[in-house]
């Protein structure tokens, strides 16, 4: 049987680690809390743009916006040239979140690749920038430095050479992975593609009276053109903030089992230790009367 | 009338109003209640909310305003109350 002063050391040990693991799930808690409200604070803005588009939607206007370009039909798809941005965490300590994030990028690539196109990858996030950098695959952009409470800056930064490139017919399609924040505890990996712009998704229509006769300045074409990088911009951001908050869902989730993994570990060593502690005493104890018994003898 | 201000990262402004001077792209444009359906791309400068003795001011940069059934919705890349 094991020493007792080993076992209380180890319970120390033990419970040191829950207090920390406690703390980080209490962290993680207020940090989900107001990523979320990031999340629903970006809403308006979202619906403004949507709302807008559909209002000035218009097949023949819409056609001449490079952004829409559908890829040319054709063998696989008609996409030639794609980009995948991946959105990873920058720490650790939140359980599969990241792993489940890199496997859907994967998964997406290959997906790509398989329907004849050239895929360049684009990294958000130290974890995931770190395994593809660990298994060799070369990405077209890496972004470290963007940080738990992302901005519509960061958001520009990855977006805009993309929607540059885009524009000039170097790309036929950009994609983003990301974590939707369905829930606190419900976070899957989730692709959509940004570009080109799909009108059908990005127009929410609210139904209800006829759509007003706007006085347009400069004109509905113009209006379009500045809108819908917005969008696409808006889109990326949101998917930033999204991932941003399931992260930190994630991260208490995994923290809450560790935290309730230790109680049980404690419990557990606790018991080994107090059935020590007693054969400990009650070898004592016989070893003093069996002491006091053979001096009177 | 009705006045929202919305920026990408949230809401800036929302409430009644009685008028709303804004920067459009070529000008300066004023919003009274009752105006007709309306829709103009905004340039940068200030946008000032007036509802009887208080005045909110914005500086707004980019984006656009809307203006539907007496409800004024400002869409700005960038918003921030001007102090």
């Amino acid at each position: 049987m094991a020493q007792p002063r080993e076992l209380r050391r180890r319970i120390k040990s033990v419970e040191n680690t829950r207090k920390i693991t406690k703390t980080m799930e209490m962290v993680a808690t207020s940090k989900m809390k107001r990523a979320q409200d990031r999340v629903v604070a970006a809403r308006p803005y979202a619906a403004a743009l949507s709302e807008i588009i559909a209002e000035l939607h218009d097949p023949g206007l819409v056609e001449r916006f490079p952004l829409l370009r559908r890829p040319r039909e054709g063998g696989g798809g008609g996409i030639r040239r794609a980009v995948v941005v991946g959105i990873t965490s920058n720490r650790g300590l939140c359980g599969g979140f990241n792993n489940n994030l890199i496997k859907k990028t994967r998964a997406r690539v290959a997906a790509l690749e398989q329907e004849g196109a050239e895929v360049e990858l684009q990294m958000i996030g130290r974890k995931g920038v770190g395994y593809f950098r660990y298994i060799g695959r070369r990405m077209g952009a890496e972004y470290q430095d963007i940080t738990d409470r992302p901005t519509m800056d960061d958001a520009k930064r990855v977006i805009d050479p993309l929607m540059e490139r885009f524009e000039a017919g170097d790309l036929d399609a950009v994609e983003i992975v990301f974590a939707k924040s369905v829930s606190a505890i419900s976070t899957p990996p989730t692709v959509i593609r940004v570009l080109p712009v799909d009108v059908e998704t990005a127009g929410d229509r609210q139904e209800g009276g006829a759509v007003a006769n706007y006085i347009l300045r400069p004109s509905a074409h113009e209006i379009v053109g500045a809108v819908l990088p917005l969008y696409v911009r808006n889109t990326m951001y949101r998917a930033l903030v999204e991932t941003a908050a399931s992260e930190q869902g994630a991260r208490r989730t995994a923290m809450k089992s560790a935290t309730d993994n230790a109680g049980e570990m404690i419990d557990k060593l606790r018991r080994v230790y107090n059935r020590a502690r007693q054969g400990q005493i009650t070898q004592e104890i016989s070893e003093i009367v069996g002491g006091a018994a053979a001096q009177q003898g | 009338m009705h006045v929202t201000v919305i920026a990408p990262e949230s809401a800036v402004f929302e409430g009644a109003a009685d008028s709303l001077i804004a920067p459009a792209f070529d000008g300066e444009v004023g919003i009274l209640p009752r105006h007709a359906p309306f829709m103009t791309l905004l340039g940068d400068g200030l946008l000032t909310v007036r509802h009887g003795e208080t005045s909110h001011a914005f500086y707004v940069r980019g984006g656009f305003l809307q203006v539907v059934r007496d409800n004024v919705r400002v869409v700005a890349e960038h918003a921030r109350a001007e102090e």
